[in-house]
Order: C-alpha cells, then structure tokens, then sequence
C-alpha cells in the first residue's frame, strides 16, 4: 500500500486543536520541514506534545501556533534556554502541563497497554503533583504502598522524521529513539517524513507500517539538527537562532524560515 | 619536568571539578551523562582513562549502552553515542525499567537547592508568573524518589543557586518520601568552591578546594552551612589527569562553558563550534 502523500497534504491531516507530538530528541532528528509547512499553513491552538522539545518547537510557540505544552525537558541543549518557550511562559501567553520522563512514559505505556493509568515511584514530595490536581495517586492492593497513578496520554497526531522509510511506512530511525515508537503507536494519525524512500530496508525496523498513514518524503528535512549519520547537527544554527531571538529578532528570523 | 602523578600546580577549577567527578566513579560502574553536561562526561571519561577503565556508559542522547569513547563534542555526539554503541533502547524503556532497577550513577546540575537538598529546575520566582522558566527536570521528580545515593554538581556556587526556600521543587532532597520508602536523597555534592555530603540530613562542606575559605562559601550560600569537624582541603588534580583534559579527553575546552556567562561563554561556544564544524565543511569541500 502506497501511503506517499505531499508536505502540504500531510500538514492537512493536523486540526486546529490537535494534540501533536513531534518526534525525535532534544536537537537530533526532528520534524524541522513539517513544522515549517505547519507554519505556513496557520495550523493553531494546537497542544504540543514532546518527549523533550527544542529548535522545531521553540519555532512553533514563537509562531504563536501553540496554546499548551507537554514535555519534560524544553532547551536547546549546551545552546542555552529556548529563548521563545521561555518568553511565552513568563508573559502567560501559553500553559505548560508540567510533565516529566516517568509522567510521559508511564503515561504512552498506558494507552499502549489500554488501561487508564501506570503507577511509578516518581514525584513524591516535590512541588508537581501541586500544580498538576489531575494526577491521582493510588493505591497498591497488594502491598499498601502508594504510588502515583501516571494518567494515559494519547497524541491526536503524531510526526516522526526517519533516515528512512518505506512506501508503506515501514520506518527505520537508527537510535536516539526518544519515545517515537511508542508515540507512532499511541497516536491516532501518524505521520513520517523520511530522508528516503527504499523498497526494502536492509536494517531492523523500529516502526511498522500498520502504524502509520501517510509517507513523505522530506530530503533533508531535519535540518538544521541532525539526522545520523546523514547529517550532524548544525551549531551554527543554533547560535544564529540563539542570538537572533536574544536580540527582538524572531520574527525576522521565523521569515527566512519560512523563505527556506 | 615533573613527575606524572604528582600535583599540579597549574591547573583550573573546572579540571578539580572534573577530577573531584571522576574520583566518585567505581570500575566497573555503569554511569549516566545527561543533557549538556560536559563537565560531567569529562570526569567519566578520566575516570575511564585512570583507574575505572571497565565502566559503561548509558547516555540520555541516543539512548545506548556504550564501552567506547571519545573526546567531547557538541555536533558530533551521536558518532560516538549511536556510532559507537554496543546495544540500544528507547526512553521509555530506560525510564520505566532500566532506572529503577540498575540505579546508574549521574550527576545531576539544580538550578536551585536547599539545605536538605531539594531541588529546582523547573522555574526561578512563583510558579504562576515565573521571573526565569528553566527548561524542566527530565527526570529528576523521578529518580529522587527511589533512588538512595544521587550526585550533584554546581558549577558556580552562589546564593543563587543555594537557597533558603526552593521556588518550586522538582527533585526530592533528604528523606521526605512516602512514609514506606524515605528515599535518602543526595549523598555528594561538588562545587566551583567545595565538596559536600549530606550525612545528618543537610548539606555539609566536607573539603574546601585550595585557595578557598569556609567563610567564602558561607558568604555564597543562602542557608547556615553544617561544617565536617575533619574538614580537608581538596587534594588537586595530578600533572597527568591535567593532560589527559586538555590533550585527550577535551581539546576543544566544551567543558569550560558549564562555567563561564554571557559574552564569554558566547564568544567560547561560537570558537568551538566554528572549530568542529570548520573541521568537517574543511573536508567537504
């Protein structure tokens, strides 16, 4: 089954609304091409989704697109704070759901299993379970112990950029896997862009093309981070989106993005 | 010339720190580097290079399980982390199984902490109207619940960082868990001016680094400091661990950045980078 579709036709398939996760990790491996395209068609109000978030979602809350944010990490590594996420957070232009690694695990690992919740030994005693009155704690029926019931989270959209794909949407991404697979299985629209599209992989795959319903093919389309071994990330970029935003100069900046 | 492993007298506060890291490592030890932390691998890495040379490391990027190494980078991580690595996983693998059960060694950066040592890295302010949002605590809510001998690193001690009352605590210190696990929390703690344990439930300065006095780190520190009676001085880097940084382990100097600010640490990032990527486009074209 032929499952190639075209970028603009792919940015379609997110709703004004949608829960999207964006795949990859920190600055390796993002869906930087989609999200330009996001952009340029005005897909908002959207709730990101990130296992970590950085460059290609600093650039979607800074194009306003973003109403909510859901990670446990938002950076942009040794290049500093993400200078809009940050900005935006302080202004109280958008909300954040605090998450962290166990709340976003436990958390796709409960919609995978179909149950409601995973408990884990996390967040006791810190400030989390304050500001987030929707996580519960529960109760081990058979020892006593209390845990914290980590609530099942189910993307509307998912978006993952591979080194390479099939047709069918049968993805290899070679490590750095984040929490893209289960993402690709949680989701209920799942998205690749891939560097490639072969016939046959030759190495193991890491998501299966039931999983997946649209194919695009986006050469380059992590750039400026990286996409091993293809390319590495670009630190050069990193410092001009760093200094261009320290300066006012985002949307200049967002402008040739958009250009590219 | 001197002698390889006696004390060098020409050495910087980021290579004690590395070298203060490094001495906290056990052979044979697996141990976890997180999100721009150089500081923290450099001191892996010597541990690797002297006296640990069986440990494995299990990196937060590309998510690996690696014997190998090489020096530090920032755009070329993933050669050695995915290029290099012996078997891998995915996050939500090392996070639901692989944490709470092999318990790795990491050195965790707060950007707040308190006496009891809990910690902050989710905003500086009120939560609800933020002075600084930070960019979050991956995991640190998580592993501080269970886990019983967490390491921290500050490298630049101030009453910023060390505060009487943690604006929003997204790490537990000492022994507040639920009542059937109180998790002992924190156990060492490094600094640009001292190293710290937290043997009687707060943080207590067990060794100054040389040049630097108790009454110093008071000033710098926002709560009333618990001193060791055997307080020492911290021995300093031997002449061959101060080659094996600057020669073997980090040439380019990635770890400095973890202590400099604005212009500088600016004007560093943009040498290295020029550096690596300079290196590479050079054999392109």
């Amino acid at each position: 089954m032929d499952k190639r579709i075209t970028l603009t036709e792919a940015v379609q398939l997110v709703r004004p609304g949608d829960t999207l996760a964006l795949g990859g990790m920190t600055l390796y491996r993002r869906p930087v091409a989609f999200v330009r395209e996001l952009i340029r068609q005005g897909t908002g109000d959207l709730t990101l989704l990130a296992f970590t978030a950085g460059y290609e979602s600093d650039l979607l809350v800074g194009a306003g697109l973003v109403k909510r944010v859901r990670t446990c990490y938002f950076g942009l590594e040794i290049f500093g704070l993400a200078p809009m996420f940050s900005q935006r957070v302080e202004r109280g232009d958008i909300e954040v759901v605090e998450e962290t690694e166990a709340s976003l695990a436990f958390g796709l690992r409960a919609t995978l299993a179909g149950v409601g919740f995973m408990p884990g030994q996390g967040w006791f005693g810190t400030d989390l379970l304050r500001v987030r009155p929707d996580v519960k704690l529960v109760t081990d029926p058979y020892s006593g112990s209390q845990y914290v019931a980590f609530p099942a989270i189910k993307p509307d959209v998912a978006v993952i950029h591979a080194p390479v794909a099939t047709r069918a949407g049968d993805v290899v991404l070679r490590g750095n896997l984040a929490v893209d697979c289960q993402l690709a299985m949680a989701a209920d629209r799942v998205i690749i862009t891939a560097e490639r599209i072969v016939e046959q992989p030759d190495e193991p795959l890491d998501i299966i093309g039931v999983a997946v319903d649209a194919v695009v093919e986006a050469p380059r389309g992590a750039a400026p981070t990286s996409c091993w071994p293809d390319y590495p990330l670009d630190g050069a970029e990193m410092l001009r989106y760093v200094e261009a935003c320290t300066g006012g100069g985002f949307d200049a900046y967002l402008n040739a993005f958009l250009d590219g | 010339m001197q002698g390889l492993n006696q004390p060098a007298t020409d050495y910087t506060i980021d290579e004690l720190m590395c070298v203060c890291i490094a001495r906290q490592i056990e052979d044979g030890e697996l141990v976890v580097q997180g999100i721009a932390t150089p500081l923290v691998v450099a001191g892996y890495l010597l541990a690797r290079l002297t006296h640990a040379p069986n440990i494995a490391f299990a990196s937060a990027i590309g998510q690996t399980f690696c014997r190998d190494w090489a020096p530090l980078s920032i755009t070329q991580v993933e050669a050695l982390w995915l290029g290099k690595a012996m078997g891998r996983f995915d996050f939500a693998q090392a996070v639901c199984e692989l944490l709470p059960t092999y318990r790795p060694k990491e050195f965790f950066r707060p950007a707040q902490m308190d006496a009891q040592g809990n910690t902050g890295n989710v905003v500086i302010g009120d939560y609800s109207s933020p002075k600084l949002r930070l960019p979050g605590c991956g995991g640190i809510a998580d592993v501080t619940a269970y886990e019983e001998r967490m390491c921290f690193y500050v490298p630049r001690h101030s009453r910023v960082t060390f505060v009487e009352r943690v604006d929003f605590v997204s790490g537990l210190g000492v022994g507040a868990g639920p009542a059937d696990r109180p998790a002992t929390g924190p156990i060492y703690l490094i600094t640009d001016l001292g190293q710290f344990d937290f043997a009687n439930g707060r943080m207590r300065l067990i060794s100054v680094h040389p040049g630097v006095t108790v009454e110093q780190v008071q000033a710098k520190t926002g709560f009333p400091l618990q001193i060791a009676p055997d307080l020492q001085e911290t021995a300093p880097p031997t002449n061959e661990e101060v080659r094996l940084l600057r020669e073997v382990i980090d040439p380019l100097g990635i770890r400095n950045l973890e202590r400099l600010s604005g212009a500088q640490r600016r004007a560093k990032l943009h040498e290295i980078i020029e550096r690596e990527q300079g290196a590479r486009l050079g054999k392109l074209q």
